[in-house]
């Protein structure tokens, strides 16, 4: 017998954190070339405002670690995975993938919960 | 969790990973947890991991408090870890710095400026010890001792020195634990020294001393290193003054050597800086002449720790040694303490001047180091009294056990610091007001400082890197205060600590109770991204292609491919349809070819039934005018019916009987129909010569239109002899026929003749029509076993009334007319009823359940009920003469009603219902009953219940319904002969034919006479087999015709002249009066 913390309120929702993501994303790299100088700065800002967003959903007792990765289309194949030692029960990932013609990005976006 | 939540700041902190490659593959596998591990690792592990890691997680995390931990612990340690201390505690940095030695010249420069500021900040502190070991005389390798130390702990890397360093090293090593316990010693001493101060003099003087201490120490707060290095220095020069003498006159030129070492050493060290050296070496020297007075302490505190270290040897002795120094030092201290004071005076005369220049804060923050050292020793003034020495002997074996205990006690210290604050704090106010008296000195050591500040302040902000800045600035910031608050500020930094600690306790314990409950797991790896790689030909198109277009087939030069194209124009032709079509025109358009048919357009709209019809009709009329035209052209046929032109008649022609399949055949039955007057029946047997061919043994029936005499209309064939036949009541598309194996057949007039076998005889199509249905075969239990001698048809009672025969013609147009039955009588007397029933759907592949149907026939007969006449109609007496019927009528105004001729000369009188009739029996006048057959009756055609009998005796008899004896018998008005036929004129009510054996025909007038007939006329030359009436009533043309077949098989046809045919006026109610007078 385990007891687990109850997290109902602010319990991190992969499928609001995804939406969130998703919003940003087509928001920011709707019409976005990939040039590669840019890109540094980009994904930083990315994270960021990803972050701050999500700290606005209001996972309180969360960490959140947001992970942004942009790369160029250029018809390479890409294959990118992730894993955690965590908490399966508390803890949670959500990430999105956004693609144009120029460059692809991927959000992951991983929140710890504070005991 | 620790280290997990640990891991996470961590990564918040640097949160963002940015990978902007277009490399062909790239694989990122994070990692949550800043220790990445294997698979196989049990959680277990992890845990205990987890929780070792903790507290260096700590410091890691929280610079701030690790700095003073370390701190503490080197001022714990100072005295006896100092090396071991400054290899862990400055481990890292100096990595670095050796890393960055190692990068190249310009590298090192900057370092080195940087430990110059560093060092420089010390050498204010360093200054006064090295006052202090101006007394020890100098040998080289104590000098070279310090100097190497020095070099250390500054991460100076020459190579001379190192090697000197290695040499010295075993040394160093001994003298380490030994030079740490006397410091250790010496330093608690000291402190407890203090205490005793406080206790026995007034605190003033005493605070005042500690406080500049404290001041001291604060403004070296942060550099431990050069702290632990003057500590060491100080230490091991006290480890010489063991063996040197406290000698004080030596001072001097202690003091110079000192001063030449101190030149050389920094000329060696700082080669760009000569001019702050010379300025640095005479503010040194000043100071050092300044507080000459001042060394006698010191010269205390290190005889002092010299003795200490000999008591080591002896702990009894050493308890004297510190009692005889107390001595000591209470007098020596008064002047080093004013002194000192003073100093500290000036400093903070000049800090308030130069307050906003962010230097002094850089300057007096250098000697932070010192502050500690003075908790350092409050601690040990608390703990000396009962057990200093034990803790001194013993903590410095394993220091680390003691760590905790030192720890808590230099809190408790800490609470008893912020008691004294407010008495410290009058103390500062005293302290200002001691005169300055040397203000000389102080302008020098004002040049000093601020030619330090500026050296710190070009050489450090540029240099020292970002994560210590911030912690520095902060202590700077502290230091400030505390130069003017005096410990104020040191509380609150314990508070922190001391919060910040209790919660890292709190954390720590949180954490330990939580792990247990938490299970630590590997997550199945997320897939984030996997796109494959687009091939070649995708990659071209997307780069060359054009959007929304796919390349299907590309063909070289080489062998240029065609393929053949139709490229002929496609002929078109406009036209228009409408559905449902409204008028004859259902389509159409314009007209620009002459190939083009029009018919669609111009077909006329034909009711193909109305054309049958009228194309039915008319071609009878135009057969009918033709066949007269062609009588009329035949001299020879008029002549001939000319001639045999009777008596009787105006005229009279024959039916063309001579046809070849009728040649040889007898007449035995002719047959009128009651609705189409024109239409005859005429029965011809079995030949008499057997012959071959299809009809040999088959007899024939024609159907006749009188006025198409010249051919029959219609020949049907059965293969039995028929006995009688009569057509359908409402129309003559029903012919019903008996034949003697006693089979009722029916033809219907209807069918298409194609479903019929047809003949070509002599130049002529024939349709030999079989029949349509036959009972013959089939209803085995109801048919008839013997002959059939009369079929009769029986209208519904619902037109009872009406139906004269006349009145019919309503159903004329009518397909199937009013429903009727059709009644068979044979030799036994047996009387069935057939309900004649059409079908609505044609079967050409025949009925499964009516055997007796042709395939694609559609009426059928239905067995409706038998009646034995022989013993319901007659009564016991009649029946024991074993009566035979013969003939049957049915009463045409009462169809239930009939009335039955027998061998016997009775009629019966029978209805279908088996009714209680009378009378049951007609009979003739006369008694007894003999055997007359009845061969004719004939019931009165204009409404009267009468009805004639004509009897095989010759003998007539007009009956009524209503009575059993008739109204009129005539006999012997035929000569005995008996009579064949009889029937009442259509015409004429009055009038009736009759035809004897004999071929001689009577005509009755009543009227005129009755009691004879009127007239006789014998046929010549042929046997008269039968005779029927033809004539319309309902016209008044006077047309009579009677209809002789005889036995040659012709079929004559006389028209009666008019004077009896033509009706008479009032003749029915003369006929009525004349029958009541004949009762």
């Amino acid at each position: 017998m385990v007891r687990r913390p109850v997290l109902c309120p602010g319990r991190f929702k992969s499928s609001t954190v995804k939406e969130c993501i998703r919003a940003i994303l087509k928001e920011k790299l709707a019409n976005v070339q990939y040039v590669p100088e840019e890109m540094p700065e980009l994904t930083q800002s990315l994270s960021e405002t990803i972050k701050d967003r999500l700290k606005e959903e209001g996972f309180d007792r969360y960490k959140m670690v947001v992970q942004v990765v942009i790369g160029e289309q250029r018809g390479e194949g890409v294959n990118m995975a992730a894993r955690c030692f965590w908490d399966a029960d508390t803890d949670s990932y959500a990430h999105d993938v956004f693609m144009n013609d120029s460059l692809f990005c991927v959000v992951a976006a991983f929140g710890c919960f504070y005991y | 969790m620790a280290s997990v939540s640990g891991s996470a700041e961590k990564g918040s902190g640097n949160r963002n990973l940015n990978a902007s490659q277009g490399a062909p593959q790239v694989v990122v596998v994070n990692h949550i947890l800043r220790k990445t591990k294997e698979d196989t690792w049990k959680s277990e592990e992890l845990r205990k991991h987890l929780r070792a890691s903790q507290p260096e997680n700590q410091n890691e995390d929280q610079k701030l408090r690790e700095n003073k931990l370390q701190k503490e612990k080197s001022v714990h340690d100072t005295d006896t870890h100092k090396h071991e201390h400054k290899d862990r505690g400055k481990s890292k940095e100096r990595t670095r710095e050796r890393e960055r030695f190692k990068s190249g010249e310009r590298d090192r420069d900057k370092m080195r400026e940087r430990e110059r500021g560093k060092e420089h900040q010390r050498e204010g502190g360093r200054e006064r010890y090295k006052d202090k070991l101006q007394e020890s005389s100098l040998e080289k390798e104590r000098y070279s001792v310090p100097k190497d130390k020095d070099r250390e702990s500054n991460r100076e890397r020459d190579k001379k020195h190192k090697r000197h360093e290695i040499k010295q090293t075993d040394t160093q090593n001994n003298l380490k634990s030994f030079e740490g316990r006397e410091k250790e010693h010496h330093r608690r001493r000291e402190s407890r020294h203090h205490l005793e101060e406080e206790k026995t003099r007034s605190g003033e003087r005493e605070r005042r001393h500690t406080e500049k201490k404290n001041s001291d120490s604060k403004k070296s707060i942060d550099k431990i290193l050069a702290y632990t290095v003057e500590e060491s220095d100080r230490a091991h020069k006290l480890l010489k003054q063991q063996e040197l003498d406290k000698e004080r006159e030596r001072r001097h030129r202690e003091k110079k050597e000192h001063s030449v070492r101190l030149g050389k050493e920094r000329l060696s060290k700082e080669r760009s800086h000569k001019g702050y050296e010379k300025e640095k070496e005479e503010n040194h020297k000043s100071k050092r002449s300044k507080e000459g007075s001042s060394h006698g302490d010191r010269e205390g505190q290190l005889a002092e720790a010299i003795e200490r270290a000999k008591s080591r040897e002896d702990e009894r002795k050493k308890r004297d040694l510190r009692n005889s120094e107390y001595k000591n030092e209470e007098r020596i201290q008064e002047e080093v303490n004013h002194q000192r004071v003073r100093t500290v005076k000036d400093k903070e005369d000049l800090i308030e001047k130069e307050e906003g220049d962010t230097r002094r804060k850089v300057k007096l923050f250098g000697f932070g180091p010192y502050n500690m050292a003075f908790f350092l020793g409050l601690i040990a003034i608390t703990e000396m009294k009962e057990s200093h020495i034990y803790n001194s002997n013993t903590g410095f074996d394993n220091f680390s056990e003691n760590y905790e205990d030192d720890f808590e006690d230099y809190e408790d210290d800490f609470d008893d610091d912020e008691d004294k604050s407010g008495e410290e704090r009058d103390a500062e106010e005293n302290l200002r007001e001691i005169p300055s008296l040397r203000t000389s000195e102080i302008e020098e050591i004002q040049r000093a400082i601020s030619a330090e500040n500026d050296r710190i302040c070009t050489s450090l902000p540029k240099k020292i890197e970002n994560e210590k800045k911030e912690p520095i600035m902060e202590r700077q910031h502290h230091s400030v205060r505390n130069s003017f608050r005096g410990i104020f500020m040191d509380f609150q930094m314990a508070n922190q600590r001391q919060s910040s600690r209790s919660m890292a306790s709190k954390q720590k314990k949180r954490s330990s109770e939580l792990l247990p409950l938490i299970d630590l797991d590997f997550s199945v790896s997320f897939s984030l991204l996997d796109l494959p790689p687009v091939n070649e030909y995708d990659m071209y198109i997307r780069n060359f292609g054009k959007m929304n277009t796919k390349q299907a087939y590309v063909q070289c030069n080489e062998d240029n491919l065609e393929r053949d194209i139709q490229t002929e124009e496609v002929e078109t032709l406009e036209k228009w349809t409408q559905h449902p079509a409204e008028s004859a025109l259902v389509s159409g358009g314009p007209v620009n070819s002459q190939d083009v048919s029009v018919n669609g357009a111009l077909a006329p709209k034909i009711d193909s039934q109305r054309l049958a019809n009228f194309l039915r009709s008319a071609c009878q009329v135009i057969a009918v005018l033709l066949e007269e035209d062609q009588v009329a052209t035949q001299p020879k046929w008029k002549l001939r019916s000319q001639q045999t032109g009777l008596s009787i008649s105006d005229s009279c022609f024959q039916l063309n009987t001579n046809q070849p399949f009728l040649h040889d055949r007898k007449i035995s039955c002719l047959c009128v129909s009651q609705v189409q007057r024109q239409t005859l029946l005429s029965v011809h047997g079995l030949p008499e010569k057997e012959g071959v061919g299809l009809l040999n043994r088959k007899s024939i029936i024609c159907v006749w239109n009188i006025w198409q005499p010249s051919s029959p209309q219609k020949v049907l064939i059965c293969d039995s002899e028929v006995i009688c036949c009569c057509f359908s009541p409402n129309k003559t598309t029903l012919v019903f026929a008996g034949t003697t194996d006693g089979s009722l057949l029916v033809w219907d007039l209807r069918e298409d003749s194609r479903m019929h076998p047809q003949m070509v005889i002599s130049d002529t199509d024939w349709t030999f029509r079989v029949p349509t249905f036959s009972t013959d075969g089939i209803l085995n239990s109801v048919n008839h076993t013997s002959p059939i001698l009369a079929v009769e048809p029986v209208s519904t009672s619902l037109y009872a009334d009406q139906n004269y025969g006349l009145s019919s013609l309503s159903y004329q147009e009518e397909m199937s007319g009013p429903p009727f039955q059709i009644a068979s009588m044979d030799e036994n007397g047996i009387l069935n009823m057939w309900v004649v029933a059409e079908l609505q759907k044609v079967d050409l592949a025949g009925s499964q359940t009516d055997l007796g149907l042709i395939p694609g026939g559609k009426v059928k007969l239905v067995h409706s009920s038998t009646m034995e006449l022989s013993n319901s109609l007659f009564p016991k007496d009649v029946q024991q003469r074993m009566p035979q019927t013969l003939s049957i009528k049915f009463l045409s105004s009462n169809p239930n009603h009939f009335i039955v001729g027998t061998n016997i000369g009775l009629v019966g009188h029978g209805t279908r219902h088996d009714l209680k009739v009378l009378p049951k029996l007609f009979r003739p006048r006369g008694d007894g009953l003999r055997s007359i057959s009845i061969n004719a009756i004939d019931f009165f055609p204009f409404g009267k219940p009468l009805f004639l009998v004509g009897c095989s005796d010759g003998s007539i008899r007009l009956h009524q319904m209503t009575s059993e004896h008739p109204l009129i018998q005539w006999n012997d008005s035929t000569n005995g002969q008996p009579i064949i036929a009889l029937q009442w004129a259509l015409t004429r009510p009055s009038v009736f034919f009759v035809l004897d054996a004999s071929s001689n025909i009577y005509i009755w007038d009543l009227l005129e006479n009755d009691l004879l007939p009127v007239a006789k006329q014998t046929v010549p030359s042929e046997d008269v087999v039968t005779m029927a009436l033809l004539g319309e009533p309902e016209k008044t043309n006077g047309l009579l015709g009677i209809v002789l077949g005889k036995s040659s098989g012709q079929v004559d046809i006389q028209y009666v002249k008019k004077k009896w045919a033509l009706p008479q006026p009032e003749e029915s109610e003369k006929l009525r009066l004349l029958l009541l007078q004949s009762f």
